[in-house]
This record gives C-alpha cells, sequence and structure tokens, in this order.
C-alpha cells in the first residue's frame, strides 16, 4: 500500500461523507436559484452565452468565495480538534497527503455545487437563446458554448483557489468557532480586500494606472475577472482587448492555488 | 528499568513559553511490557505521551526508538477520542484499517465491539468510544500502544472491561504505555510506573516496589511521594 493509496482512502471518506450531508445538497439548489435569477433577471439567457456570463458574473465572483469557505471552513479545524490530526501522525500517511485528501474530497463537493448550477444554466441558454449560439466559433465575434465552457473552467479553477485558502485558514484555526471567524475574514479579503489594497496604492501613488492592470491580476479575484474578460466577454468583441495580462492572472491563480496548499499542508505539520 | 527498553528519553523537555512541561525526563520504556505514567493532573503525563509519540517536538533531549521496524510503530489512544460522524463503528474501522491494509473485524473483535458495528459513532458511550479507539491504536499491529487516560470520567465496569482489553493486548507481546488516574487498576495492569509531578519524574519502579516504600498500597505511595517525602523517592528509585 502507497502513501497514493492513503490519500484516496481519505478522499473517498472526504466525499462519502459530503454524499451523506444534505446541507451540500441545499447548498447546490440555493446556489442554482440564485444564478438562474440573476440570469434571468438580467435576461442575458435569452441574448448567448456571453450575455449571460455578464449577467452572472459580478454575483459568481463573489458566490464562490463564499460557497467555498461554507464547504471547506470546518475541512481541517475539525479533524484537529478531534485529535484526529495527531492519530494520523501514527499511521504511515504524511501530512501532505492527509490534507491533500481533505482538500481533494471537498474540492469534488465545491465542484458539484458550484458546476452543476452553472452548467444548468449553459444547458437552459442552449435551450432558450437563438441559433447563432449554437455553434463552436472558431474566430472572434462570434457568442459560442466553447465561451461559456471557458467560463465554467474559468469559475472552477477560481473555486479551487478560493478552497485551498479557505483549507490553509482552517489548519490554522485549529478550531470551530475560530475558523468560521477566519473564514469570514478571508471571505472578505478574498472578494473585496485585493482590489481595495490595489487601489488604495494606486490612491497613495505606490501604482501608476500602467502598473494597475498587473497588480490586479497577482489578486485571486482579479486574476479570475481578468480572465473572463480575456477569454470569454473581449473574445466575442474584436474591438477589445484584454485589461489584465492573461499570462500572469494564470500563473497567479496557479500560484495561488500551490502556495496556499502547500501552505496548508506545511502549517499542519508543524503544528 | 531494564535492559530492554523500546523507547528511551534522554533529558527530556518541552516548555511552551516560560512554562515547562516537562523536565529533564531520562527513562526508558521496557519492551513486551505495560508501562504507567501516574501524576496529578498538570504533572506532564500527556505531555510525555506526545513526546514519545513525536506528536510533539520536545524544546531539548531526545526520544530514542528501539523496537522493530514496522508499517506503524505506534498506535496511539488520545485522551478524548472522538470520530468523525456521519459513519457506522464498522465504516470508521474501514478508514483506519484501509490505512494500512489491516482487517477492521479483526480489530472490532479485539475490542468487543463486533456487536454494534452498524451503530452511528455518535450513538456510542464514551467507554464504547474508547474501544473504538482502542481498536484503531491497534491497526497494523503496532509494536508500542499508548493510551492517554483510556478510562477516565468512565464507570467501574467500564474501566474495568477497557484495563481487560489492556491487560490482553499487552499480552501478545505488545509494549504498552498508558497514563492513568485508577491507581487500582493501573497498579493491576502495569508492570513498571512512573510518578511524574510539575513535569519531573519523582519515581520509577515496579508497583511492588513502589508499594514497599510505604507498605500500604499504592496510593498511599503516589500521595506520600506528591507530598514531598523526598527520602522515599530518593531511598528506592531506581532511576
Amino acid at each position: 500500500m502507497t502513501t497514493v493509496d492513503r490519500f484516496w482512502r481519505v478522499f473517498a471518506r472526504e466525499v462519502q461523507a459530503a454524499v451523506r450531508t444534505r446541507s451540500f445538497l441545499a447548498l447546490t439548489l440555493v446556489t442554482g436559484v440564485a444564478i438562474f435569477g440573476v440570469a434571468t433577471a438580467g435576461g442575458g439567457p435569452a441574448g448567448g452565452y456571453v450575455p449571460t456570463v455578464v449577467d452572472v458574473l459580478v454575483v459568481v465572483e463573489i458566490l464562490v468565495p463564499t460557497l467555498a469557505f461554507a464547504v471547506g471552513y470546518r475541512a481541517m479545524a475539525d479533524p484537529i480538534a478531534r485529535g484526529e490530526l495527531d492519530v494520523m501522525e501514527t499511521y504511515p500517511l504524511p501530512t501532505w497527503g492527509y490534507v491533500g485528501g481533505t482538500y481533494a474530497g471537498r474540492a469534488v463537493v465545491l465542484m458539484a455545487v458550484v458546476g452543476v448550477p452553472l452548467a444548468a444554466l449553459g444547458v437552459h441558454v442552449a435551450m432558450t437563446a437563438g441559433p447563432e449560439t449554437s455553434v463552436f466559433a472558431s474566430h472572434r465575434g462570434v457568442d459560442s458554448p466553447l465561451l461559456y465552457l471557458r467560463f465554467l473552467a474559468l469559475t472552477l479553477l477560481y473555486g479551487l483557489v478560493s478552497l485551498s485558502l479557505v483549507v490553509l485558514l482552517s489548519v490554522i484555526a485549529g478550531s470551530r468557532s475560530r475558523a468560521l471567524v477566519l473564514a469570514l475574514a478571508g471571505g472578505l479579503v478574498l472578494t473585496v480586500g485585493g482590489d481595495v489594497a490595489v487601489f488604495a496604492a494606486l490612491d497613495g501613488g505606490l501604482l501608476t494606472s500602467d502598473s494597475l492592470g498587473g497588480a490586479l491580476a497577482v489578486t485571486p479575484a482579479g486574476a479570475y475577472r481578468g480572465l473572463v474578460f480575456d477569454q470569454v466577454l473581449y473574445v466575442a468583441v474584436p474591438t477589445r482587448s484584454s485589461f489584465v495580462s492573461g499570462w500572469l492572472a494564470t500563473t497567479a491563480l496557479v500560484g495561488w492555488w500551490v502556495a496556499t496548499l502547500a501552505g496548508a499542508a506545511a502549517v499542519a505539520h508543524l503544528r | 528499568m531494564t535492559a530492554d527498553p523500546s523507547l528511551s528519553t534522554d533529558d527530556l523537555t518541552k516548555s511552551y513559553g516560560d512554562v515547562i512541561a516537562l523536565d529533564s525526563v531520562s527513562l526508558d520504556v521496557p519492551a513486551s511490557a505495560v508501562t504507567g505514567f501516574v501524576g496529578p493532573n498538570g504533572s506532564g503525563k500527556t505531555t510525555l505521551l506526545e513526546l514519545l509519540l513525536g506528536i510533539e517536538r520536545p524544546t531539548l533531549g531526545t526520544v530514542e526508538y528501539n523496537g522493530p521496524e514496522a508499517v506503524r510503530r505506534f498506535g496511539y489512544l488520545p485522551q478524548q477520542p472522538t470520530f468523525r460522524p456521519g459513519f457506522t463503528v464498522a465504516e470508521t474501522a474501514a478508514f483506519y484499517a484501509g490505512l494500512v491494509n489491516d482487517d477492521p473485524d479483526r480489530l472490532l473483535d479485539t475490542v468487543g465491539l463486533a456487536a454494534v458495528a452498524d451503530r452511528p459513532v455518535t450513538g456510542l458511550s464514551g467507554g464504547m468510544r474508547r474501544l473504538l479507539g482502542i481498536a484503531q491504536a491497534l491497526a497494523a499491529d503496532p509494536p508500542v500502544v499508548v493510551l492517554d487516560e483510556p478510562a477516565s470520567g468512565l464507570d467501574p465496569a467500564m474501566s474495568e472491561r477497557i484495563f481487560e482489553v489492556i491487560e490482553a493486548i499487552a499480552a501478545e507481546g505488545r509494549t504498552v504505555v498508558l497514563s492513568s488516574h485508577d491507581l487500582p487498576l493501573v497498579e493491576r495492569t502495569a508492570d513498571y510506573l512512573a510518578v511524574l509531578e510539575s513535569g519531573e519524574v519523582r519515581a520509577t519502579g515496579s508497583p511492588a516496589s513502589l508499594r514497599e516504600r510505604t507498605g500500604g498500597p499504592l496510593h498511599e505511595t503516589f500521595t506520600s511521594l506528591l507530598a514531598g517525602e523526598t527520602s522515599v523517592v530518593t531511598g528506592g528509585s531506581d532511576e
């Protein structure tokens, strides 16, 4: 039996626990209602995929970290409080394997909670929008299901990054009550903190309008938003160009993902 | 204590800021025997167990493991074992057993929980939770089993049952290290004792040798040691 086998054991238990937790099903339904409500109110689904993304982007940008915190804030705080992490140290499973397995299991839950409603919205668009949206466009200026798939993929990546930050905070908290407080603080930092910091730096002269795009691209929310504009919205609008560097935003998102997960494993190991 | 220790500590010290939880503890934990750590609350028993397990890192000093190589060197029962809600006893045992390719039914049989295998872990009594914790500690058949207050807060009958299980697993040749306040049961079960107070080891020896120091039952020895009767301590200590 290898460390990878043990990793999958932890992963499978997380998924199994989630399947038995009805509140996650309720969370998925509520998310669906919220997303469909916003999209329908904006009229996007009748217009196509890109108008739908325009309608839901702001809500999704806030909703995804919020859902990540709901799914993950107890992920490591509970095992630490239960003493399970101490017991696990006596098993031939490195701390990173336990943290990673727990994270991966919760990630599946989050992907379902976020992905299912968004995928359903995509299907809804396919059934309600005009026939011109049904083509898989290979050139700019045309709405396409491919653009919506990009939006879905970027949103799921943003969810994974949000969840890894939540798991890090959960390890640091070490108890359910502290985890809740840290999760709320982390949610605020993730959703508005980055933008506020960047604009404060701009106001204070630390940034210029030339470096604004780069600064926005290194915050998780800014990177996600920038990539959605670059890879989804502006693709359908040939005259517009991205306000952040695509490679910088991608690097930043992946960097946040890897750094926070590695941080969670390191903090758990050093506890 | 003996020439064949499973674990040896040398000047083991643990402090949290200005608070010294354990102060220069040097002792041997004999192999294939039951060693009991006794002492008042806050004396450093749990800290010593966690240092032996490697869960805590010492501020100073070392812990040396001299036992056989194994997939899992230590089994561990924490002081208040709790398990992930939403799972049954069988599923919980299967999770831990699955981490080391062991048979969960064997583990539950060993501690006598096979009859409640389908019960949710949240529906277990405190004693049954301890037994499930011991079952988990036995996964992969570790050569050393560490039990932190295995019977604290339990009724006498359940405490008796827990110690019977401990005696059974020790009889299979394992090294068992435990902490407890239940002196009669510890006296009956342990082959060696270490009396701790204020982070220091006051005395070590077999229950019989410690009892001889006061001529009465072990709790009298315990009380006299902690009352600072240094003549008793220095007169017969094995250290």
